[in-house]
């Protein structure tokens, strides 16, 4: 997958060293990356809260970091991102794939796909959706900038538009 | 079940350089109040995520011994937590648990572990081998000096009562992080700043 690794160069240049991941069907391809690395520390945590948690732990440490996850998880992440990384100051990048948008089979994803932008709208976490590849590289490199510049979590919405969403 | 303020100075008293996670509330404010120091990041919310923290910061800091302390009802929030640090087995991290069986500063509600839930041995089934529960302050502070320079990840259950601190913990969070990235040096701004 070209995006996959186009955002995986990108998480590189950026000097992204720990990954949480909550494994995601249209992520498999960007964590098999990462972990195939070497690298990076690639972490996964049972719930997508507790990754918050070890990313802002990382950064604390040294170690800048990306949550990668499906927008379900931005539900269980919420808290810890609005009292813990924000107040704290504490920047990391989000990769979130969307289900519940085009091409959905799976009535249960479309709830918290609708309410993805409005979560993070509400939290005050600014997203970004680049729809086509020739765009990847610029709003990843664009929204570390803005994150670790600015000391705040942001998020790159991963559509359907740009990876073909989860077929049926 | 030991006296909980004589416990955090316990706790406290034999740190050296350690990095200290806390947990919110009542937890921050004992160990705030048994001696405040640049290397503590008190958490002021996100209830759970202290032994989270504390592993990114194990993991990004292998040379360095963290120290979390948090309440068993934050633990109970979060007990996926447990599981994620025996699967990665940090050798660094010293997890310790003030359980007072109570959500106190809610109220004094019962917590899972007045009713028989046994958080030392959830950490076992997690893999977290050695863990054990206290009830007096001279075998948590035995555990203690067994536990924080030995190859970890450990666990400590500590019984404690309700005793509360004098004083709270910092109010604003931007400063405690900042603080502690300063001290620790991971935050370049900080270091090039006079203060």
């Amino acid at each position: 997958m070209a995006w996959a690794d186009t955002v995986f160069a990108c998480l590189k240049a950026n000097g992204i060293r720990t990954i949480a991941h909550v494994p995601d069907t249209i992520l498999t391809g960007l964590i098999r990356l990462a972990q195939d690395e070497g690298d990076m520390d690639v972490l996964g945590p049972t719930r997508e809260e507790e990754g918050v948690g070890m990313v802002c732990g990382a950064y604390l440490g040294g170690s800048p970091g990306a949550l990668l996850m499906q927008n379900s998880g931005l539900g269980n992440a919420a808290n810890a991102i609005a009292s813990l990384a924000i107040p704290y100051q504490i920047p990391f990048l989000m990769l979130i794939s969307q289900r519940g948008e085009l091409g959905e089979f799976n009535t249960v994803q479309v709830g918290m796909g609708q309410a993805l932008r409005p979560t993070l709208d509400g939290l005050g976490v600014p997203h970004f959706t680049p729809e086509r590849q020739e765009d990847v590289e610029r709003v990843v490199h664009g929204a570390c900038a803005l994150a670790f510049s600015t000391d705040r979590p942001v998020a790159v919405i991963l559509s359907p538009l740009l990876t073909g969403g989860k077929q049926l | 079940m030991m006296h909980r303020q004589e416990a955090a100075r316990a706790l406290v008293g034999a740190l050296t350089d350690q990095l200290v996670v806390t947990g919110l509330g009542n937890v921050a404010n004992d160990i705030f109040a048994a001696g405040d120091r640049a290397l503590n990041f008190y958490s002021r919310g996100a209830m759970g995520m202290a032994m989270s923290i504390a592993l990114g910061l194990a993991r990004a800091r292998p040379q360095d011994r963290v120290v979390c302390v948090d309440g068993e009802g934050s633990v109970l929030m979060n007990l996926g937590s447990l599981a994620t640090i025996g699967r990665y087995a940090p050798p660094n991290l010293t997890c310790i648990v003030w359980d007072n069986e109570a959500y106190q500063i809610t109220g004094g509600q019962t917590t899972p572990t007045a009713h028989g839930v046994d958080l030392a041995h959830v950490a076992r089934g997690c893999g977290i081998t050695g863990a054990s529960v206290s009830y007096s302050l001279e075998e948590f502070s035995a555990r203690l000096r067994e536990t924080l320079d030995a190859p970890g990840p450990h666990l400590l259950v500590a019984k404690v009562d309700r005793t509360l601190a004098e004083g709270w913990s910092p109010r604003r969070p931007a400063l405690i992080k900042y603080r502690f990235m300063g001290r620790l040096g991971t935050l370049e701004d900080v270091g090039r700043m006079a203060w």
